[in-house]
């Protein structure tokens, strides 16, 4: 997996640097649409061509709204196509670009549309909103982290923030109050209780800490221990705030009450560890592949109580041709129907991105059932963008997650191994320092 | 482990010596350790794809399975198209097998039997284009395919892989340690180079032919990084790329049906293996006795 994801960076790498010397790119070719399968009740009309991330469970969700918007209308025809996971996607976006075939509209994560925008591979939806597809339609706080410039290059999608999800049954067994911890402190205070329960043959641990990725949760906990990531661009991972998170991790792993788990929410599911951070697009699949009662929570605070948004929107490729942005337009359309974008979440677990999805009848009645799934949105007022760095800087995320490894394996001192990030995201800011005060800065 | 009767001890061509009974038990425990390393994993895919969810993460692991089930490969078949899948992989490893297979014999019978200027000079090419890492082209590759259109193309998955240096290399080392006398002879009968090929060095070199041929088909088939960049649709998709729809962008892992789904890649490799393997045996050992 390792391997696969340092060369598809590569390649990713090279696509970049080939957007980025606009020589043999022009921003308003025309390019063509990758090859497909039309089924022939769908020939005739023009046909949209949708990269996107999701598989299992979502995929099957999104392939079959998909398959209702073509029965919907007869002019469109959209083709999702499965292209892995996030990064892989926009790789494969990369790739595509500098092969003069594009994809009409795709998914790109939190931290992968910022490049395409800086490298000007993005259609602004501007000149696409109609009645129903327009900013006022989306959750204000999702669509504005779209918008730069005045003009809106990212609709909220399949957008996410972490909770804490908690084994309801453990904590009863531990003699723990039936709520998840308002605080890492009341976590702390918590954790021998949890460990005197036995789960497949071993003192239950309280929380896994994620091996890749799971910068995307501490970011949120940075903000929680009163620091940042960044400032704009200036860096201040070293500083005290995310040193203190980093402190606190390291000593309840060392406490034996955490880990590090290269899936959590698998170990969670599985009843190997209490509690986890995980994206509210996990609430699902959590519930369906736990055995016992999963409780889902606002993710603990300290001094502060924010908390990242994440996961994935839509961009629409600059590329394409007029007509099949026009296309992709009625489909984006589609997806915000608020009965549309509630199904979405009622069988994902991903934020209602419309704002009216949330009086939706289907979505009104799994709260009431479940209340595991209205708590995102209560916790949505917390939600906060990421800082700069780690949506501006390429691979800034890498370098933070192998920062992390090193304190969740190895024990290292989080002041220093901070420091040394610090540097290395340094270098990555001044990369992109120039296109970030041209195009980002208001 | 039994002690070796004295009638087949006669029986032997003389042995310098036997070795003592402890240096033997030693070997068998290193023999078995081995056996295990390589077994291990395999044995623990099987029982984890067999497994139902809660055994799989069980702590102290279940190392005997008491519950069978075939749920998981039924969740792997809900989940993806196997079936196109593996239609996908058979042809293109078949195709491409052939392909690669027929380019190497071609370009090592050349490289031994005929003589054209800069031949030393042209080999060391090939031995160069062995050392360059296959994921260093990959962009070329990707480039010149699509512009071809032959993205998402069954062309477009095979043709760039066809070529295979370390086919040739293997091949061309093969065939300058068979007898030149046969080759002559053959010449003074009146074959030209193709009869030569087909009649007199490929029988010759059966087992390293087998041997490349088993090399290459499993290399196809396990191809991952170049068949997920080169397709796009579902329709499309070889199995290795097709076991990542199984898993989830969010949320917990399935590793039963991962596994299922690993254990239906794996199969077919290991049943060529398994019987191609006498032919391997030999041909590596007959590699190495003549260098």
């Amino acid at each position: 997996m390792r391997s696969r994801r340092s060369f598809l960076a590569l390649l990713g790498v090279a696509g970049a640097a080939g957007i980025a010397a606009c020589g043999f790119r022009s921003p308003d070719a025309v390019y063509a649409q990758p090859p497909g399968v039309v089924p022939p009740q769908y020939g005739g009309r023009e046909r949209v061509v949708f990269w996107h991330s999701y598989s299992g469970r979502n995929g099957k969700v999104l392939d079959e709204i998909v398959g209702r918007f073509n029965d919907s209308q007869d002019d469109v025809y959209v083709e999702a196509q499965y292209q892995g996971s996030y990064d892989d996607t926009a790789q494969k976006v990369a790739a595509s670009l500098i092969a003069s075939q594009v994809p009409d509209i795709a998914i790109f994560s939190d931290v992968t549309w910022e490049r395409f925008y800086l490298n000007d591979a993005l259609e602004p939806f501007d000149a696409y909103f109609r009645p129903g597809f327009d900013p006022s339609v989306y959750e204000p706080r999702l669509f504005g982290e779209g918008v730069l410039q005045g003009r809106s290059w990212w609709i909220p999608f399949a957008r996410s923030t972490p909770l804490l999800y908690f084994n309801r049954d453990a904590f009863a067994e531990a003699g723990l109050p039936d709520r998840a911890p308002e605080t890492w402190s009341e976590l702390r205070e918590w954790a021998p209780a949890l460990a005197r329960v036995q789960s497949a043959g071993r003192s239950l641990r309280s929380l896994a800490f994620l091996k890749v990725d799971g910068d995307w949760q501490f970011q949120g906990n940075v903000w929680q221990f009163g620091g940042a990531y960044s400032n704009g661009l200036d860096i201040t991972i070293d500083e005290d705030g995310a040193v203190a998170a980093g402190e606190w991790q390291r000593q309840l792993i060392q406490d034996g009450f955490g880990y590090m788990a290269s899936s959590v929410t698998t170990d969670f599911a599985n009843g190997l560890v209490a509690m986890a951070q995980d994206s509210t697009g996990a609430l699902r699949t959590v519930m369906e592949n736990s055995s016992f009662t999963v409780g889902a929570a606002f993710v603990p605070g300290e001094v502060d109580s924010a908390v990242a948004t994440g996961g994935g929107g839509i961009g629409m490729m600059r590329n394409a041709s007029p007509e099949r942005k026009q296309a992709a337009a009625v489909f984006l359309a589609y997806l915000a129907r608020p009965e549309i974008a509630a199904h979405w979440t009622v069988e994902t677990g991903y934020l209602p991105v419309v704002t009216a999805a949330q009086q939706e009848p289907a979505l009104v009645d799994l709260i009431a059932q479940e209340p595991n799934y209205g708590v995102a949105i209560r916790q949505l007022p917390r939600a906060r963008q990421q800082d700069a760095i780690r949506l501006y800087g390429r691979n800034a995320n890498v370098a933070i997650y192998t920062g992390l490894q090193q304190i969740y394996a190895d024990n290292a001192a989080p002041r220093d191994v901070f420091r040394s990030v610090a540097r290395r995201l340094e270098s990555i800011a001044d990369e992109v320092r120039r296109q970030y005060e041209e195009k980002v800065r208001p | 482990m039994t002690p070796v009767t004295t009638a087949a001890e006669r029986g032997r061509p003389a042995r310098p010596q036997r070795t003592p009974r402890p240096v033997r038990a030693v070997q068998y425990v290193v023999l078995v350790g081995v056996a295990a390393l390589f077994l291990g994993p395999l044995y623990w895919l099987v029982t984890t794809s067999l497994k139902p969810a809660d055994e799989i993460y069980q702590a102290p692991p279940e190392f005997w399975p008491t519950t069978l089930t075939w749920e998981n490969f039924e969740l792997a078949g809900q989940a993806a198209p196997f079936d196109l899948f593996f239609l996908n992989s058979t042809f293109v490893t078949v195709v491409g097998t052939a392909l690669k297979v027929m380019n190497a014999v071609l370009t090592a019978y050349a490289f031994v039997y005929l003589r054209f200027p800069f031949k030393n000079v042209l080999f060391l090419g090939v031995l160069g284009a062995m050392m360059v890492p296959g994921h260093v082209v990959l962009l070329p590759n990707y480039l010149t395919v699509a512009s071809l259109g032959w993205i998402n193309t069954y062309a477009g998955l095979i043709i760039p892989g066809i070529g295979s240096a370390f086919a040739t290399f293997l091949m061309r080392q093969h065939f300058r340690t068979l007898p030149r006398e046969v080759t002559d002879a053959a010449s003074v009968d009146g074959a030209g180079h193709l009869r030569t090929l087909w009649q007199v060095v490929l029988p010759m070199s059966r087992p390293m032919l087998i041997t490349v041929l088993v090399i290459t088909a499993v290399e196809e088939w396990n191809q991952f990084v170049w068949p997920l960049i080169v397709t796009n649709t579902v329709q499309m998709r070889t199995l290795p790329v097709g076991l990542l729809l199984l898993k989830d962008q969010e949320g917990p892992t399935n590793w039963g049906t991962i596994m299922a789904g690993a254990a239906l890649v794996l199969a077919p490799m290991l049943v060529i293996f398994f019987v191609a393997q006498r032919w391997i045996i030999g041909g590596i050992t007959a590699g190495a006795v003549k260098g």
